[in-house]
C-alpha cells in the first residue's frame, strides 16, 4: 500500500507527474525496492536484464568504459530520475554502466509490471510514454552536446586550430 | 563535460575504478591541463631543413623552417626556433614553457600553442593568390548574385594551368644557355642596353606628339595590341625568377597559368624555396624578374627610334612606357601589395612579414599607444612608416589616374 510519501516521491518523477493518484498506488505495489551503498555498481555496461529504476534517495554516475578502469561520466542522476529504460523497451545488453555515487534508495519496475500498468491504465499509460518520449529528446540532445563537448576537449587539448 | 561562458575550457569527467574494482573516484580533467602534458614530436630530422635570415632592426636572427614531406615553409623567430628545437616528442608543454622562462625571463602564454598551431597547419608561403573578393561572395552565398558571381569565378578558376614538374625544365633550360643570364656578360649587355635605350628614349620625347598621333588613328587597337603584347611578356619575368631559383641552387615548386582574382590572367612561379638559399639569392630572385621589364623597355625604346614614323613606332614606345610602368610596380615597395620590390624591402630590413605586422600594429595598437602616450619601439616606427609611406602611394597613384582621367577627358 502506497504511503502519501511514496505517492509524493512518484509523483517527483517527471514520468508520472500527470498519472492520478489511484493509477501510481496500484503502481507501487509492483516497484520493488533497493537499497544503495556508495561505490555499488547496480548494472555494467554489457549485462543483461530488463528493469528501469527510479532514484528516491541519493546519487548515481552514468559511465561507459574508455580503457581499462577509466570510464567517460556520461550523466550523474539524483532523487526523481530515472535510469534503465533503455533495456526494458529494447531488450538489449544495458548500454552503459550505473554506479551509486553515495548511499541511496531506488525502486525497479520490470517489462512484466509495466505491461500490467499499461494494461491496466491505458490513459495513465499514454501520458507517460508521452513523458518519456519527452525525456528521451531531452537525453539526445545532451548526448549531441556531450559529442561536441567531447570534441572540442579535444581541439582545446591537442591545439588543433581546424579554422585556419 | 562542463564549461561556463566565454574563453571557457572544456572539462571531461573520467570515473577511475579501484584496483578491486568496488571503489572509485571521478576525475575533472580540464583541456587545459591535458594540453600541458601533451608531447608534441617534430618530424624526422631528415625531413625538414632551416635556414637563418640576417638579424634585422630588432637585433635577433629569424629562420625558415622547410618541411621536405610537405614543402612547406615557417618563418621562426628566435625564440620559437628554440621551441622548436625541443619539440622532440619527449619534452611536455609544460616543461617546454618552464625551458622558455628559464631561457627567456619571461612567458609569453600565446607563444606556445600560436607556433603549434602554425606547425601544425604549415600553411606556409605560397605564390597562388588568395582572393578577397572570393571570400566575400562565399560570405554571401544567400544571395543569388553571390552565388551565381561564385560559380562564374569557379569557371574560370578552372582555366588554372599548373606544372609541378617545372623544375625539370627550367633545369634543361638553364643547362642548355639560360645560365649566361645571371653572368657579367648578362649584366654588360643589360647596362648597353639601358643607356641606348635611355637616349632613344630623350630622343622620342620629342616626337612624342606625333607617336601618340599615330596610335591615336586606331586608339582601340593600339591598347588592345599594347595590353596584349605586354601580357605575354609577363611570362618571360615569371620565367627568369624561376631560372634565377636554377642558378642558386633551389627548386622551383610550380609553375603556370591561373586567373589571379578570378579575372585577371597571369602567368606565376612559385619561389619559395629561394627562402632556404642566401640573402643574395634571395634579392637576386626579386631583382631578376623586374629587370626582364627594364630590358624590354629600353630595347623597345631603342628599336622605335630606329623606326620611320608609323604605327609600329608609336606600338613599341607605348610598349616600352608600359614595360618601365610594370618596372616601378614591381619594384616599388610601399603600395601594400607583396610585389618583388615589396619582398627585397622586407629581406634589407629583416621582417618578413612587415606587410601583415604592420597592417595589424597600425589597425590595432597604434592608436591606443599614442593615447597613452607610450614610446614606440624601432620596429614599430617601421610599421608606422611603411603603412603611411604605402597609403600616401596609393593615395597619389588614384589621385593620378584621377587626374589623367579628367585631362584627357576635357581635352
Amino acid at each position: 500500500m502506497a504511503s502519501p510519501a511514496d505517492l509524493a516521491f512518484l509523483r517527483q518523477v517527471s514520468l508520472f507527474q500527470d498519472v492520478p493518484d489511484a493509477d501510481l498506488a496500484d503502481l507501487f505495489v509492483h516497484l520493488k525496492r533497493h537499497r544503495l551503498h556508495r561505490g555499488q555498481v547496480l548494472m555494467r555496461e554489457g549485462d543483461g536484464g530488463t528493469e528501469m529504476f527510479f532514484i528516491r534517495v541519493g546519487e548515481i554516475v552514468v559511465s561507459k568504459n574508455v580503457k581499462g578502469r577509466v570510464d567517460q561520466v556520461l550523466a550523474r542522476m539524483g532523487p526523481g530520475e530515472f535510469f534503465g529504460e533503455m533495456s526494458l523497451f529494447d531488450r538489449l545488453p544495458r548500454s552503459a554502466t550505473i554506479q551509486a555515487d553515495s548511499d541511496g534508495e531506488i525502486y525497479g519496475i520490470d517489462a512484466e509490471s509495466l505491461d500490467r500498468f499499461i494494461e491496466q491504465s491505458p490513459r495513465a499509460a499514454a501520458v507517460f510514454f508521452f513523458r518519456l518520449v519527452q525525456v528521451f529528446i531531452k537525453r539526445l540532445r545532451d548526448s549531441s552536446d556531450l559529442v561536441a563537448e567531447v570534441t572540442r576537449w579535444g581541439l582545446e587539448a591537442t591545439g588543433l586550430d581546424v579554422e585556419s | 563535460m562542463t564549461g561556463t561562458g566565454g574563453g571557457r575550457r572544456s572539462r571531461l569527467e573520467l570515473l577511475v575504478r579501484g584496483s578491486e574494482g568496488t571503489g572509485f573516484e571521478v576525475r575533472e580533467i580540464l583541456s587545459t591541463v591535458a594540453y600541458l602534458r601533451n608531447r608534441p614530436q617534430r618530424i624526422p630530422d631528415a625531413e625538414w631543413e632551416l635556414a637563418t635570415l640576417h638579424a634585422g632592426p630588432r637585433r635577433a636572427p629569424t629562420f625558415v623552417l622547410k618541411s621536405r614531406r610537405r614543402d612547406r615553409y615557417l618563418q621562426l623567430s628566435e625564440p620559437e626556433r628554440f621551441l622548436w628545437e625541443q619539440m622532440d616528442g619527449r619534452t611536455s608543454l609544460q616543461e617546454l614553457g618552464t625551458a622558455y622562462v628559464l631561457r627567456y625571463g619571461a612567458f609569453d602564454f600565446e607563444v606556445i600553442p600560436r607556433l603549434i598551431r602554425r606547425l601544425q597547419q604549415a600553411e606556409l608561403l605560397t605564390m597562388r593568390p588568395v582572393s578577397r573578393l572570393r571570400e566575400v561572395l562565399a560570405r554571401n552565398r544567400a544571395n543569388a548574385a553571390a552565388r551565381a558571381a561564385e560559380a562564374a569565378l569557379r569557371a574560370i578558376e578552372r582555366l588554372t594551368v599548373s606544372s609541378r614538374a617545372a623544375h625539370d625544365t627550367f633545369s634543361q633550360v638553364y643547362r642548355y644557355g639560360a645560365f649566361l643570364l645571371f653572368s657579367p656578360a648578362a649584366i654588360v649587355v643589360l647596362a648597353i642596353v639601358t643607356v641606348l635605350g635611355a637616349r632613344a628614349a630623350v630622343g622620342l620625347w620629342a616626337d612624342s606628339a606625333e607617336i601618340s598621333a599615330e596610335l591615336g588613328k586606331h586608339p582601340i587597337v593600339a591598347i588592345l595590341l599594347v595590353k596584349l603584347f605586354f601580357w605575354l611578356t609577363v611570362i618571360s619575368h615569371q620565367i627568369v625568377h624561376a631560372l634565377a631559383l636554377v642558378h642558386y641552387g633551389r627548386r622551383v615548386r610550380e609553375f603556370g597559368f591561373t586567373m589571379l582574382h578570378g579575372f585577371i590572367p597571369t602567368f606565376y612561379a612559385d619561389v619559395t624555396d629561394i627562402f632556404m638559399g642566401s640573402r643574395r639569392a634571395r634579392i637576386v630572385a626579386a631583382v631578376s624578374g623586374p629587370l626582364v621589364h627594364l630590358f624590354l623597355a629600353a630595347f623597345y625604346f631603342w628599336v622605335a627610334s630606329l623606326l620611320g614614323p608609323g604605327l609600329l613606332k608609336g606600338f613599341l614606345a607605348a610598349s616600352a612606357v608600359l614595360q618601365l610602368q610594370s618596372l616601378f610596380v614591381a619594384l616599388y615597395p610601399f603600395c601594400f601589395l607583396e610585389m618583388d620590390g615589396y619582398h627585397i624591402l622586407v629581406d634589407l630590413i629583416g621582417l618578413p612579414t612587415l606587410n601583415h605586422e604592420a597592417a595589424r600594429f597600425v589597425r590595432h595598437e597604434l592608436w591606443g599607444r599614442v593615447r597613452r602616450r607610450q614610446r614606440l619601439t624601432r620596429h614599430e616606427w617601421l610599421y608606422v612608416a611603411y603603412v603611411g609611406l604605402s597609403t600616401l602611394s596609393v593615395a597619389a597613384f588614384v589621385l593620378a589616374n584621377v587626374w589623367l582621367i579628367v585631362h584627357a577627358g576635357s581635352s
